[in-house]
């Protein structure tokens, strides 16, 4: 057999065996590999591009070194998955490095970490000041994940006592100027509901570049003519403005009536609306 | 503008706002929305029949002005 058929024939098998493989060893993104899974790709890498360029002349060897390593890995990767001992074993236990916010010199001197690299991975995590850090943990993957102390983490809307409401995820509808029906009716919509509001909008189906819809089936649009102002939802907005005129409309028809049951009646009927008031505001207006 | 009349048409503003609600009572995707929605719907509607009896009592005193 001429040469160039054989690395022909070697790449292509190589090329479907080695997606088959990294196929099979799962969904971990190679900037979250450990040092030894780090290497391992590597040696596999390059044993496929030596195979596949013929410099290791003799097919069968390479196959089996190739195999031993990718073997290996999945072996390594199943056992982890089973044992935690063994997950340990294999690719190291996370390291305390700062604790009730004291630094850990041994454990930086067993992790081979200069004070230095450690004050630039708490800037990377936005912790410039070392007294803002509670906890820092140096993750096997060489990561170091940072817990601030409690009044140096961001605010959130429990601890202002904000009500919000539950949102689930949009969901995406329109793509390119085609509606994506799967998500539609997953959220319980259909496609004269979608051209309905699409009519209210005044848009046609070909101007939408992509359109969301929330949980609360409030229609989000861009349109490919960006000189155009995207309409945003107001219904909400307008909903709010209507129950407080009403409500404002009450307590003035309270004023006026002469009437003291009318003007009972109408009194407890703003108080009411007022009420409710505060208790949608969270859904309509954010 | 008689009172009657304005009584009228807080009442129309309010049941469009009513019908706004069910829309997205009946859209809300968690049972917590839903939940909201409808006691806002059965207190709108209290309010709605509060006003519709007083609608009654001012159309009997101003007779004249029924129907505008």
């Amino acid at each position: 057999m001429e040469i160039w058929v054989q690395i022909l024939i070697k790449s292509a098998s190589l090329f479907i065996l080695l997606l088959a493989a990294v196929r099979l060893m799962g969904k971990k993104s190679v900037a979250s590999a450990t040092p030894f899974q780090l290497v391992s790709y590597i040696v596999i890498a390059v044993l496929s591009a030596l195979i596949s360029a013929n410099v290791i002349s003799n097919p069968a060897l390479g196959l089996i070194t190739l195999g031993v390593w990718l073997i290996g890995i999945i072996a390594l990767e199943y056992l982890s998955l089973k044992s935690k001992l063994a997950h340990d074993l294999i690719y190291g236990k996370e390291t305390v490095l700062v604790k009730h916010g004291r630094i850990m010199e041994e454990s930086m001197m067993k992790a081979r970490l200069t004070g230095e690299e450690l004050l630039r991975a708490l800037r990377a995590k936005n912790a410039f000041s070392l007294a803002d850090v509670e906890f820092a943990v140096l993750e096997a993957t060489g990561d170091i994940s940072v817990f601030l102390k409690s009044d140096r983490k961001p605010v959130t809307a429990r601890d202002m006592n904000i009500k919000i409401p539950p949102m689930a995820e949009p969901q995406t509808i329109i793509m390119d100027g085609n509606i994506l029906d799967e998500p539609l009716s997953s959220l319980g919509l259909s496609r004269s509901w979608l051209m309905t509001e699409l009519d209210k909008l005044g848009l046609l189906l070909d101007n939408i570049f992509i359109a969301q819809v929330d949980s609360s089936g409030e229609l989000y649009v861009d349109l490919f003519d960006d000189s155009v102002q995207n309409p945003q939802p107001k219904v909400r907005q307008l909903l709010y403005a209507g129950l407080e005129k009403s409500q404002a409309d009450l307590a003035a028809f309270a004023l006026q009536t002469q009437d003291e049951n009318a003007k009972a009646m109408y009194n407890k009927n703003a108080k009411k609306l007022e009420e409710l008031l505060r208790s949608l505001k969270p859904y309509l207006l954010n | 503008m008689t009172v009657a009349s304005q009584v009228k048409q807080t009442l129309a503003a309010l049941k469009g706002c009513q019908g706004t609600i069910r829309l997205y009572s009946a859209q809300a995707q968690k049972e917590e929305v839903r939940a909201v929605y409808d006691e806002v719907l059965d207190a709108t509607a209290e309010i709605i029949y509060d006003l519709e009896e007083r609608l009654s009592v001012l159309e009997n005193q101003e007779p004249q002005y029924k129907g505008n």
